[in-house]
């Protein structure tokens, strides 16, 4: 219990919105706009898994929204040309994972800090996209909304997906000792170094890991709309990062987990629906939101000073 | 190390100065152009306008704006065309003082200056290429709302962001025009999507749930129409919930054919950059001086002066009738 | 956040020389791509004048563009050198411009005491964090992502989105639009405060606290060092400089509005990384944080002034691309020399 008070507080707070939501706006609780709104966040949770991942081997990922949008607009232009979805999908998975290696290479190879090394690769890849595609959407053809299966298995299938990834990566992360790894550099690299682990490699292999997964998460959102923006995943990294760590996972590595990370993205899903729902005026839904992502950390935070740490 | 280091610097040095060919004076005259943004699919087809105009004058035309949502970026673009000496500059301006100031300035060193799609203040610019008015773009779109909906029922908006100037002045004559004509019609909510399709999607996904009684959408931002649509289509509402706003016709095409978005309003964006750089090069040569009342512009035209605003024409109303002959 | 631990201390002497091949290397670059830009971007034009970038007015320009991202970068060094983070700055800015356009508007007051109220305002929300991240101990990176919302929303609500505070007077708009003994008036407070914090940063004993916690807190606690205290002062001093470049940015444009500011964190972030310092903490100097925003600064305006970039119509784009491999290339430069010893030696012992 006070090992996941974190986790505990964040999921207040989610509850505390949700119940708020209940009183207030029992409308928020209609089946299909709450699937279109789980759907909405199905790609994001799928980037904040990955996230997750890094930031547990005491690494950041800034690039993510970047690799998004390039991962969104070749995998568009792949299916306008025609490519039929079961090589789009694969297509887009590799090009992410590219450019997770890509960061790898620099990360673990090199050994330079992987906060400025991402923060490159996003402004390069946002850049060269800028410069590429000026701003223009892809029109899909038909077919590729929904994976061709209808709205509502679609959305099922989309989010199903998505928790499964998440259980998936949970469950490999606490009992397999590839995901134990993970905690295991970022608590302390040389440990685990002695201890026979390779963190350069582990530390290598998390940063493909976000590729790719960015780049399922990408067609995730692919197929939920006919037309690719090429701006779409503006502002992916710092939604993504907020989530995780207001879930619990320590920038300082190798403590919080995937559940954490889960209600941490839940609960800043949350705001802005509620927002509407509770018809408050937009103008105050950043303050809000800042409010919020401070009252879950320091709710921790005040627990932890009363621990006489 | 920082002998080689040094070498590779000046090596690279070498490479990259062979990249730029010698240009000496450029004859031409020069007309740079300032976007609000240059990532927008609006601007490109304003280009595709302008490009040809500057075609046809045999002007060489500088293309450049922010391309994030940094607010003061237009002032050091114009900033650094002044130095670089252009004859005009032709500005859509995204903050009306802010960019003033540089306008201004850009004045005292004696280049010309005109404003497309969004004004400056007026001591700031010779001419402003009136694409349509804010008033008249606020008024038809709320006259197509009320049109759609019978004059009675909710709505609701998505704009850019909150704080964009000209989707402020959108929204203030849109809720005059609302406030004056049509009682029966209320405002229910306003939403910002960051100009992201997606999130315009997400916002009008909780819009439609929380207010079961919406009968309109209307978005003021063109990757907010296709966004809305979307939602809209999703929520099973297609027809119960129209859409109308301000947007391209091709990334609207879709939608309207499958009766998702009712009607789609925007002038014709190359005519914009056509005129705009026509205007910009006849006020360079001094041929159009103010007090002038009509304006030819190259194969367009006669458009009309009205005090020092050069009229494009009214806005453009796109629906299933007649999208499909445009292609923008 | 960091990623490998610190490299076991090496002698002050050795990191030392590091720290100035660094910005030794830095300058070079930034001499190199000055030259090239003035040669390559200089050009004479149809009335037979001298354009571009070769001009003494591109220069001042220059300047006078990055005086706030240089005031932000200042900010966040000695920040950085203690291994913390402040993502807030831009959004601190935003908030102070249009607080110091009410004060000064609405509040009828005049412009002097707005300005001094304005930079209260900038401590007290640096304080903010300050106190979050000092008695609560919630890691630096979470609390600035929280108020990096919080300021700019509630410049938002204050404003409802559309309050645009303008027509200042002349005489204040002096400050970002003219010049005084020859420069752009808002350098010389650029200068003052770069001298300010490079003497606190190099000359104090609060610079060798701020190194000694970036190295390790809790060696700079048993060291007798107040942490708390001295990360306190490095985050008020932060919010004393964004509300500084708040009143410089709206003297230069003439206008406070919400979205003052938008997304300077990243471009002060990375003039700071670009001069050396490092995001571990426990090194870094204000020379290398001058030296970077003059390299991004440089960069920028002087592709701007290219003519086969002009052609291209790609200037934004392009300085943003080569932003990020300036920084890949400057990040790698430090490390590659080291690694390919390191497999030398290895190499040689087998």
């Amino acid at each position: 219990m006070k090992h996941y008070f974190r986790e505990l507080s964040v999921l207040g707070a989610l509850l505390a919105i949700l119940l708020g939501l209940a009183i207030f706006a029992p409308a928020f609780y209609q089946p299909q706009p709450l699937l279109s709104l789980l759907t909405r966040e199905a790609p994001t949770l799928v980037v904040a898994c990955g996230m997750a991942l890094v930031i547990v081997c005491r690494q950041i990922d800034i690039s993510v929204g970047s690799i998004f949008s390039v991962c969104s607009v070749c995998a568009g232009l792949l299916a306008a040309r025609g490519w039929p979805l079961l090589l789009v999908l694969p297509a887009s998975v590799a090009l992410g994972a590219v450019f997770g290696a890509f960061n790898g290479v620099l990360v673990a190879g090199l050994r330079l800090p992987s906060i400025v090394v991402t923060l490159a690769t996003m402004v390069t890849l946002r850049q060269g996209l800028n410069l590429v595609r000026q701003g223009e959407f892809v029109n899909l053809p038909e077919g590729i909304q929904w994976f061709g299966l209808g709205q509502t298995a679609g959305q099922l299938v989309l989010v199903i997906a998505a928790v499964v990834i998440l259980i998936l990566l949970a469950l490999a992360m606490r009992h397999f000792a590839a995901g134990r790894f993970a905690y295991a550099v970022g608590t302390d690299a040389e440990a685990a170094r002695l201890a026979g682990i390779r963190p350069q490699l582990v530390t290598f292999l998390v940063f493909v890991s976000i590729g790719a997964l960015t780049g399922l998460a990408a067609m995730m959102n692919l197929a939920q709309s006919p037309q690719v923006q090429p701006l779409t995943g503006n502002g992916l990294e710092l939604k993504v990062i907020a989530a995780v760590v207001v879930g619990g996972v320590a920038i300082s590595g190798g403590r919080g987990n995937l559940w954490g990370a889960f209600a941490g993205l839940l609960l800043l899903a949350c705001i802005s629906p509620a927002l509407t729902h509770l018809r408050i005026e937009a103008y105050w839904e950043k303050a809000i939101q800042g409010t919020i992502i401070l009252l879950a950390v320091v709710a921790d935070g005040l627990r932890s000073r009363k621990g006489g740490n | 190390m920082k002998n080689t280091l040094l070498r590779l610097c000046a090596a690279g040095i070498v490479l990259l100065g062979s990249l730029v060919p010698a240009t000496a004076a450029d004859s031409k005259l020069i007309v740079a152009m300032l976007p609000k943004s240059k990532g927008n699919a609006y601007f490109i087809s304003v280009k595709a306008g302008a490009d040809k105009a500057a075609k046809e004058l045999g002007i060489q035309l500088l293309f450049d704006g922010p391309t994030d949502s940094n607010a003061a970026k237009q002032n050091e673009i114009v900033e650094n065309w002044i130095t670089l000496g252009v004859d005009v500059i032709a500005v859509a301006a995204e903050n009306k003082e802010g960019i003033s100031t540089a306008l201004r300035k850009a004045q005292k060193q004696g280049i010309k200056v005109v404003t497309f799609d969004a004004d400056a203040i007026a001591d700031a610019r010779s001419f402003f290429v009136n694409q349509a008015t804010p008033s008249g773009i606020g008024y038809s779109l709320m006259d197509e709302a009320a049109r759609l909906t019978g004059g009675e029922g909710e709505f609701a908006m998505i704009v850019a962001t909150l704080t964009a100037a000209n989707q402020r002045e959108w929204q203030k004559h849109i809720e005059d025009r609302l406030k004056e004509k049509y009682p029966k019609m209320k405002l229910v909510a306003v939403r910002p999507c960051d100009d992201l399709k997606d999130k315009a999607q997400s916002e009008t996904t909780a819009l439609l749930s929380a207010n079961p009684n919406l009968k309109l959408v209307m978005a003021i931002c063109s990757p907010g129409v296709p966004g809305a649509a979307e939602a809209v289509k999703q929520a099973g509402k297609t027809g119960k919930v129209k859409v109308i706003g301000l947007g391209l016709p091709n990334e609207n095409k879709r939608y309207v054919r499958e009766g998702v978005t009712d009607s789609v309003i925007l002038w014709n964006t190359g005519d914009l950059g056509y005129l705009t750089i026509h205007a910009a090069v006849a006020v360079a040569k001094n041929e159009l001086k103010k007090g002038a009342k009509t304006f030819k512009a190259g194969t367009l035209g006669p458009f009309a002066i009205e005090g020092d605003n050069i009229l494009l024409g009214k806005p453009f109303i796109f629906n299933k009738s007649n999208i499909e002959q445009f292609d923008f | 956040m960091s990623a490998t631990p610190p490299a076991p201390a090496p002698g002050l002497g050795s990191w030392k020389s590091r720290l100035l091949s660094h910005e030794m290397l830095l300058f070079y670059v930034l001499i190199a791509l000055w030259l090239f830009f003035y040669f390559a971007g200089t050009t004479v034009n149809r009335r037979g004048v001298t354009v571009g970038f070769g001009t003494l007015d591109r220069q001042f320009d220059i300047l006078r563009h990055s005086c706030e991202i240089g005031l932000l970068a200042l900010a966040l060094t000695p920040i950085i050198i203690t291994a913390g983070i402040d993502l807030s700055v831009g959004s601190l800015l935003g908030l102070c411009a249009i607080l110091f356009g009410q004060l000064w508007h609405d509040g009828g007051l005049p412009i002097p005491v707005a300005a001094g109220l304005t930079l209260v305002i900038g401590a007290l929300a640096g304080g903010l964090n300050a106190v979050l991240i000092t008695a609560l101990r919630i890691p630096p990176l979470i609390v600035t992502l929280g108020t990096y919302s919080l300021f700019r929303g509630l410049a938002e609500a204050l404003t409802r989105g559309s309050i645009t505070y303008t027509d200042f007077p002349a005489s204040f708009l002096y400050l970002g639009q003219e010049r005084w003994l020859g420069l752009p008036t808002q350098a010389w407070i650029f200068f003052a405060v770069a001298i300010v914090v490079g003497v606190l940063v190099h000359r104090t004993t609060f610079g060798r606290a701020f190194r000694t916690i970036g190295f390790s807190p809790e060696g700079a606690r048993y060291a007798g060092i107040p942490v708390a205290r001295r990360l306190a002062l490095a985050y008020v001093l932060a919010g004393l400089i964004a509300a500084i470049a708040a009143i410089i940015y709206t003297a230069r444009l003439g206008q406070a509005k919400a979205d003052a500011g938008t997304g300077y964190e990243l471009f002060a972030i990375t003039a700071v990384v670009l001069g050396g310092t490092s995001i571990f903490g426990g090194k870094g100097s204000v020379i290398g944080t001058l030296l970077g925003v003059a390299a991004i600064a440089v960069l920028k305006n002087g592709l701007a002034c290219l003519p086969v970039v002009m052609r291209m119509n790609a200037a934004e784009e392009m300085s943003g691309l080569l932003t990020g491999a300036l920084l890949l290339f400057a990040l790698s430069a430090g490390v590659v020399p080291q690694l390919w010893s390191g497999f030398r030696q290895r190499a040689s012992a087998t």
